[in-house]
């Protein structure tokens, strides 16, 4: 045989090419027109124990998050460019002041069973939001939630804030006004819950779907056949196996094993989880800028997005919200400096003679690993930590907020000033890295009360800036987000974070 | 029978001690119930309040009380969530118990059969595959065989259903994704189990009587059922009965692998939200299934010893 290891090599990689291309064509530009009909059985991440029917509650298994969010609408959610766009609320507009925003109900939408939605209902739902979810899913007081004529709904707040419609987006599922029992599933959504048994669900298409903001109007798919994972191994060989069509959030190492497979598709959502370091700004060790930027100075990027995420994801500037359309790249790349790094260390006075302990969790994929790969390569620049693996619900218990060093992970990474106003600005109850800034507290004022784009686009710019030159948080880089699907599943979700659930436009080759 | 009675009476005693156990254990586990079921984004004042209706802010052992008080009238209560944990064991339950039955009884079928061809082949074939086999089969751990199986029958030759899918019923939508979690449960029993009956067997043998029937010119099956395996009996099935208590606590991490619905996953759930009475509720179940299996194991040691004391 005249074929030497370089031709081999050669060949081989002309063959990976080849299949890469027909990968990236595959998604693209599906050859014809999209088809109507078939059943798309998907796996998702869930724990039997954790089951919820509740579109209000805190949905923690990502199964059931999809089945609500195919059954139920919410007002907006995610998107491209912009990072909003419409669902059952078709347009919203604010007053001047920003402070008073009204959502008009996207015309013909039903419910279910026929009747239709009304302000009144969407109202009711909010109230109810509000008072099992909590502020943190919707940030306007019950009290505030009005109806404005039959189909619109004025969501009121005390201060100017742009980001309303954002904040809007995804949990707020609209239900019957007065509705006790949530097993029978009346939503406004794409689909209809046909059957539900321990975690799974078989949905129906819609026909009546009033199909605000979405392109065809009504989902293609007859079915979606939704079966809930306790693991991700077992999803990810649910998948290979050829038991299911798409495997939702599998992870990187399932992503590596179905490369290789040409029956497969490896789709990469970009921008998906933030794995991050929080240093405590407020006091203690890390309460000098210097130390902050010494430790941001000291670890190699490009190698943690390598170990960590296996190679898929990107590298970050320190900044939260990268998938951002006003996100800043003409900030400088921050790259590893070891001598630099030491040198703020001196400067700084920092204690390099003791160890300080880097808390993690096995929480997202990836984060304890992550932890030990920082102290490995934090040792360079004289800093020594001792990784502290605690279980999730001890350390949102006892370390979240309060320890100096922990690891975070954030999704839903296509907002600055989600980020600035929710864990970085002084008041919020969520400051995870006890971060203060005067400067930084005045620009996410100015961009929550920006009116118009411009201006937001210059406070979000400020907001920035700070985070990168002083903030509290190492934040090396984003994961993506890994579905595999078979080849004849089309047009799949492609944003990161809870953008994975937006199945209505899927159809099958 | 009144031994009998004391005896069951005593199981009782030590399982009720036992969800007392549980009960602090995971009381001691750091963490929260309520912020596991309301999430990270929760107030420290939803948080108490979530505490207060859910009745955590009472002490440890009028928590207790009053779930064991619930039992006794068969309501295990509800879990953090709000569901009720009959229904939820209802739902799964069923499903580990067919898992389990069916790995029992490959159990008892392949290691009694093996064992058997062991006692009576002890320089053949059968010891030089069962010497080793046995031991290797025993040692290996549930979720390496269970990887390898799924890697070996499932995603290299495609024979078989890597995963189980659950259908409307609440069991698996085929029979045949039952095959390789049974194997996965099974062999490591099968394993251990067939050296128990060899040896039993094997100790049965020297017994006079037994030689005399060899000798009489019996037909090995004959001496095997009738002068073999009744004596062999008792150490046999308390062997089988010990088993019951491994394949519970093997379906755990079985049923996650393969994705089978039972109650393996809800254990494991309910530990990470320190919902402490659908453990319980769990351990209970599976304490009083093997007090059954011990109760049918005792029934059987004391029938085949009846007339030899």
């Amino acid at each position: 045989m005249g074929f030497n290891r370089r031709q081999l090599l050669r060949s081989s990689a002309g063959v990976g090419a080849l299949l890469f291309v027909a990968a990236c064509t595959d998604n693209a530009d599906p050859s014809g027109p999209a088809r109507r009909g078939g059943t798309l059985r998907v796996g998702a991440l869930g724990t039997a124990a954790r089951i919820e029917r509740d579109p209000h509650a805190n949905l923690s298994n990502d199964s059931d998050f999809l089945i609500t969010s195919l059954v139920y609408d919410a007002l907006t959610v995610p998107g491209d460019k912009p990072n909003t766009v419409a669902r059952l609320a078709t347009s919203w507009e604010p007053d001047a002041a920003q402070r008073r925003w009204a959502f008009t109900i996207a015309e013909g939408a039903t419910f279910h069973d026929g009747a239709p939605v009304t302000a009144d209902d969407v109202v009711w739902s909010l109230r109810r939001l509000r008072s099992v979810g909590g502020a943190s899913k919707m940030p306007v007081a019950a009290e505030d939630i009005t109806a404005d004529g039959p189909n619109r709904v004025v969501l009121s707040v005390p201060e100017p804030n742009t980001q309303l419609p954002l904040l809007v987006r995804l949990m707020t599922f609209t239900v019957r006004k007065d509705t006790t029992d949530f097993t029978k599933a009346i939503g406004t959504g794409p689909f209809r819950l046909e059957s539900f048994q321990g975690g799974n669900a078989r949905l129906v298409r819609n026909e009546n779907w009033h199909g605000a903001g979405v392109e065809p109007r009504l989902p293609l798919l007859d079915a979606i056949e939704i079966t809930m994972f306790e693991s991700v191994t077992a999803l990810g060989n649910a998948v290979l196996g050829g038991q299911i069509d798409l495997a939702s959030n599998v992870g990187a190492i399932a992503g590596r094993t179905a490369e290789g497979r040409g029956d497969l598709r490896v789709v990469r959502r970009a921008n998906d989880t933030m794995l991050g370091v929080a240093m405590r700004a407020a006091d203690g060790p890390f309460a000098d800028p210097r130390v902050r930027a010494a430790v941001r100075l000291g670890v190699d990027r490009k190698a943690l997005v390598d170990q960590v995420h296996s190679g898929y994801g990107t590298i970050a500037n320190d900044i939260l919200g990268t998938a951002d359309p006003t996100y800043d790249s003409s900030i400088p790349q921050r790259t590893r400096d070891i001598e630099r790094a030491k040198t703020l260390l001196r400067e700084a006075n920092f204690d390099t003679g003791r160890s300080y302990p880097l808390v993690t969790k096995p929480e997202a994929p990836g984060e304890v690993e992550s932890a030990k790969v920082i102290a490995t390569q934090l040792a360079d620049i004289g800093l020594r930590l001792d990784v502290v693996e605690q279980e999730s619900n001890a350390f949102y218990d006892r370390t979240w907020l309060q320890a100096p060093l922990y690891t975070v992970s954030w999704g839903t990474n296509d907002s600055t000033i989600f980020y600035a106003s929710k864990l970085m600005s002084s008041a919020s109850n969520r400051n995870e890295t006890a971060f203060k800034d005067r400067d930084f507290d005045a620009a996410t004022t100015a961009a929550l009360a920006a009116a118009d784009p411009a201006e937001l686009e210059r406070s979000s710019r400020r907001v920035q800036a700070i985070q990168h030159e002083r903030g509290g948080y190492l934040v090396w880089g984003m994961a993506d987000g890994i579905d595999i699907a078979t080849s004849a599943v089309r047009d799949l979700p492609t944003l990161g974070g809870f953008g994975r659930v937006q199945l209505e436009r899927v159809w099958l080759a | 029978m009144t031994t009998f009675a004391r005896l069951l009476l005593r199981r009782v005693a030590l399982l009720l001690a036992l969800l007392a156990a549980v009960f602090v254990a995971v009381d001691l586990l750091p963490g929260n119930t309520a912020r596991a079921v309301l999430g990270r984004e929760a107030t420290p004042e939803q948080v108490a309040a979530k505490e207060r209706e859910l009745g955590l802010d009472r002490p440890l052992v009028v928590r207790f009380l009053d779930w064991i008080s619930g039992v006794a009238t068969g309501d295990f209560g509800r879990t953090a969530r709000g569901r009720s944990i009959n229904e939820l064991l209802a739902a799964k339950f069923p499903p580990t118990l067919l898992l389990g039955g069916v790995a029992l009884t490959v159990t008892v079928l392949a290691s009694v059969l093996l064992g058997a061809w062991w006692a009576t082949r002890s320089r053949g074939v059968a010891a030089r595959v069962l010497q080793p086999g046995s031991t290797v089969a025993a040692a290996v751990p549930e979720f390496v065989l269970a990887t390898l199986l799924i890697m070996v029958f499932s995603l290299a030759t495609g024979w078989l259903p890597a995963v189980t899918i659950t259908g409307r019923s609440g069991f698996p939508v085929s029979a045949d994704m039952l095959v390789l979690p049974v194997l996965a449960l099974a062999i490591p029993q099968i394993g251990w189990n067939t050296r128990v009956v060899r040896a039993a067997l094997a100790d049965a043998a020297r017994a006079p009587h037994v030689e005399s029937a060899v000798l009489d010119g019996l037909s090995t099956p004959h001496v095997l059922s009738r002068y073999l395996l009744p004596f062999a009996a008792p150490t046999i099935v308390a062997s089988f009965a010990t088993t019951v208590g491994m394949l519970l606590g093997g379906a755990l991490v079985v049923e996650t692998i393969f994705n089978y619905p039972g109650l393996g996953a809800v254990l494991a759930g309910s530990v990470a939200d320190r919902d402490t009475s659908v453990v319980a509720a769990v351990v209970a179940l599976s304490g009083v299934v093997i007090m059954l299996m011990l109760a049918v194991a005792d029934g059987i040691r004391a029938w085949s010893l009846r007339g030899r004391r």
